[in-house]
């Protein structure tokens, strides 16, 4: 299986595909992840590719071979469609981040709409508000948390939603460990209700 | 100073780890006493691991001055007899070749491996150089890992090669085994030994032209051992693929093609194959440098065509074309000589399916469909940005304005660091980017030729450190009119903060002096110094404006700390960050601001009357607070920044 995380520096981009790749450790896969992280921590974008399976073998996976997308952020979700599967599931967090080049008019930052319509044309793509849904959890920096709640809740992953959780609970520190279970919780029941 | 735990965990587990980590597990599994480095992207994570756990371990570890030095240091301990290792982006291997050359004729009497990390692709370098060039060029070995658990069993038994040879022994890997992560099964660690003692026999160590004559046959005789040691490496190996799966049948498996591949690039060639059905004699070559010769003859049995794929140049293929040649072997070899495949950029399952395709009529490779390719035309590109808070932005404000009211133009040479980011719109601070520390020299070079606007240079203290200090003092010596601005925030920081000289500690955690630039730049003959802070942006311009005209070298130092530093300096103090505020009736919505600072932190409201939003990564500089002219921003703290008052003064 092939899953592609993105977003822009500080969404926890890295962080997120090493909750995943622990928690398919511990359910017996190999893994590989390549990230790419340009300038991360100054917006720019950020991207990887976890690959689980009899898919771990070459760290760079071919175009169009992506199961799952997680995408924290609209525009680097269309980035990454070419690289996706005719159907593949994403699951995208609609907050976009604009940059400074498009503020200074050197850019477009497409319409959010076009972006959303671009995507569902071949892909099966579900809406959540991660973003909205992690500071009503405690915090912004837990949406990284949301989106794979929402993802336990796909129920396209090999990996049961307990290992995965406690993988999300391993790497946060303890005090945030209510919060973030809280965070994984919105983003099971946001999936539920999309899918509804 | 965090410890990676993972690094420590017992013999026999399996742990996801970064190629770096693997890399930096497989040095604490050998045993090695010495460890140095210089940072550089990809590998810099290397030693940044083993830092903070070598006093634990006992043995030492550093990120040296520049990368000359760090190889040096290695290779003074294993001329002592302790196990060195010395890591480094290609780059660095430009430097190291001095020593590295005649280091291999002296031989070593421990095991001395360098990890040379290439960058494919150009991730973050400015050239895609093929260090395996310097192996051959040296006549030093070279080893190449697929994977993370190659990548530290490799290291590992590199030192055991470089004994077995008494000569350096290369570890080659690209970006993406450094950045990606892999399951790693771990060894049993060996504790250092660095109890070094050096045995005195100046006809080995002395390499002066008649007894460094004598030793060159001596290095032949290596190398030509080295090919032969490679013939039983276990990382060598021939793989059947019948009709895209692996078998062990040798009969009815029948097939005239063959692929080479080295590196990361053979799971591609597997994946490929299983997809496109193909069947070929694969061999995963591990010892690109010397190429075992036996086994090549083997492999080259029956078949009637090879394809050569690898990261970078045609480095195996130069060489398997020149050992057919030899042995006269008749076969056709494709790789990137005949642009079967790519000769730049990075190779990808893609790729090396396209390059099979070319060769076989068969489809790998998805068309992009309709949908795909609008798609394609959405995507802008996201430029970066310097830091929101970063003090260089203040800098090349500053110089940027005292150019503009000098109006004489003005040449800026950049140098490595954060801060050529200030290339981007709308900084554009500088007009050159070559490699670390050519910004002085190269100032001095366009001075002598006649350049009649102000010259400047731009340069971090660490890179200022690393190779500035020679080409200022070669500026002093032969009185170029140039303006050396340094950026000092007193710490390495597009690696990620490493300490270096100026920075008060060490990379095992260790006090040590804090070098003062003034006392260097003081030092080199210069008198005419001055020390601001950066975001002190007045004062800045006027002593630029100041002494842009002076004559000889002159040196501005822009002290600021890091924006990230501070930022996690106030996570654990606590102290909140009072961000710019907009004074909403006040905001024209010039963009003045924008234009001039290109600050991540700024937003722009939407709808009528729009105006300035300040983003919740604001750090509170206060710079756009001077550099608006509706005085529409406002930082409501009890200290503000004084504009004109020097708080710190050189001599």
């Amino acid at each position: 299986m092939n899953i592609i995380i993105c977003g822009v520096g500080g969404n926890g981009v890295i962080l997120t595909t090493r909750i995943l790749a622990e928690a398919a450790m511990k359910e017996g896969f190999n893994v590989r992840i390549v990230y790419s992280h340009g300038l991360a921590i100054r917006g720019g974008t950020v991207v990887s590719y976890l690959r689980i399976g009899s898919d771990a073998k070459g760290v760079i996976m071919p175009q169009r071979s992506g199961d799952i997308l997680l995408a924290f952020e609209p525009l680097e979700a269309l980035r990454q469609m070419k690289l996706l599967k005719d159907n593949a599931k994403v699951l995208l967090n609609n907050e976009p981040y604009i940059g400074v080049d498009a503020h200074l008019g050197l850019s477009d930052y497409p319409e959010i709409d076009e972006i959303i319509s671009k995507l569902s044309k071949t892909q099966e793509l579900v809406e959540i508000e991660a973003s909205k849904l992690a500071i009503k959890a405690g915090s912004q920096v837990m949406t990284n948390v949301v989106m794979l709640g929402s993802l336990a809740s796909s129920k396209e992953l090999p990996i049961k939603r307990d290992t995965l959780l406690n993988a999300v609970l391993d790497m946060v520190p303890p005090q945030t460990i209510e919060s973030n279970k809280r965070a994984f919780e919105y983003g099971e029941q946001a999936f539920q209700e999309r899918a509804a | 100073m965090k410890v990676n735990k993972n690094l420590l965990r017992n013999a026999g587990e399996r742990v996801l780890l970064t190629g770096n980590e693997a890399i930096a597990r497989g040095i604490i599994e050998a045993g090695a006493g010495i460890t140095t480095a210089f940072p550089g992207t990809p590998s810099t994570q290397i030693l940044d691991n083993l830092g903070p756990i070598a006093q634990q371990l006992g043995f030492h570890a550093e990120h040296s001055v520049n990368e000359a030095v760090a190889f040096e240091v290695a290779a003074g301990s294993a001329l002592a007899g302790v196990r060195s290792v010395m890591v480094t982006k290609m780059l660095g291997v430009n430097l190291i070749a001095d020593p590295l050359l005649v280091i291999a004729i002296t031989g070593v009497n421990a095991g001395l491996v360098v990890v040379t990390a290439d960058d494919p692709g150009q991730h973050s370098s400015q050239n895609a150089e093929d260090t395996r060039y310097f192996g051959m060029l040296g006549k030093i070995p070279v080893l190449e890992p697929m994977d993370g658990q190659e990548a530290k069993d490799m290291t590992k038994y590199a030192f055991e090669l470089s004994e077995e040879l008494q000569l350096p022994v290369f570890v080659r890997i690209t970006s993406r085994i450094c950045h990606s992560y892999f399951d790693v099964t771990f060894g049993e660690i060996t504790p250092p030994k660095r109890e070094g003692h050096f045995e005195k026999d100046p006809k080995r160590y002395v390499m002066i032209s008649t007894l460094s004559r004598a030793r060159q046959p001596i290095l032949t005789e290596k190398i030509n051992r080295a090919a032969v040691i490679n013939e039983t490496n276990p990382w060598n190996k021939t793989i059947l693929i019948d009709k895209g799966e692996i078998t062990t049948k040798t009969n009815p498996f029948k097939t005239e093609f063959g692929i080479i591949a080295s590196g990361l690039t053979y799971p591609y060639v597997e994946e490929v194959l299983e997809k496109t059905k193909i069947s070929a004699k694969v061999l995963k070559l591990a010892t690109t440098y010397p190429l075992p010769k036996q086994l090549l003859n083997d492999y080259f049995k029956g078949l009637e065509k090879v394809l050569i794929i690898e990261e970078c140049e045609p480095v195996t293929e130069m060489q398997i074309r020149a050992f057919a040649q030899r042995e006269g072997i008749e076969v056709i070899i494709h790789g990137k000589e005949d642009q079967i495949m790519p000769r730049t950029g990075e190779l990808n399952p893609d790729l090396v399916g396209g390059g099979i395709e070319k060769l076989f009529k068969v489809k790998f490779s998805e068309e992009l469909t309709k949908p795909y390719l609008e798609v394609e035309e959405m995507l802008t590109k996201r430029v970066p940005a310097l830091c929101a808070g970063c003090p260089h932005r203040a800098t090349y404000y500053s110089i940027k304005e005292a150019l503009r009211k000098n109006k004489k133009g003005g040449v800026i040479l950049g140098d490595r660091g954060c801060y050529n980011q200030g290339v981007h719109e709308p900084i554009v601070g500088i007009d050159t980017c070559i490699c670390m520390g050519a910004s002085i020299a190269m100032a001095s070079g366009m001075y002598k030729s006649g350049v009649k606007e102000p010259i400047l240079a731009v340069i971090g203290d660490g890179t200022f450190l690393h190779s500035g200090i020679p080409s200022l003092l070669n500026a002093v010596q032969h009185r170029s009119k140039i303006t050396v601005v340094i950026f000092d925030n007193s710490i390495t920081g597009m690696t990620g903060h490493q300490p270096n000289a100026c920075t008060g500690r060490n990379l095992m955690g260790e006090p040590t002096p804090e070098v003062d630039l003034v006392n260097i730049v003081n030092g080199l003959g210069i008198e005419n110094i001055n020390v601001v802070e950066s975001f002190q942006t007045e004062l800045l311009q006027d002593t630029l404006t100041r002494h842009l005209d002076d004559d000889g070298p002159k040196v501005i130092i822009s002290r600021g700390e890091c924006a990230i530093l501070a930022g996690r300096e106030r996570r654990i103090t606590k102290e909140k960050v009072i961000r710019a505020r907009v004074a909403v009736e006040n905001c024209t919505g010039c963009k003045i601001c924008m234009k001039k600072l290109g600050c991540p932190a700024f937003g722009w409201s939407s709808g009528e009357n729009e105006h300035l939003v300040i983003l919740p990564n604001c750090n509170g500089c206060g710079l756009c607070v001077q550099v608006c002219p509706q005085l529409a921003i406002s930082i409501p703290r009890e200290i503000q920044i004084p504009l004109k008052t020097q708080v710190v003064a050189g001599k």
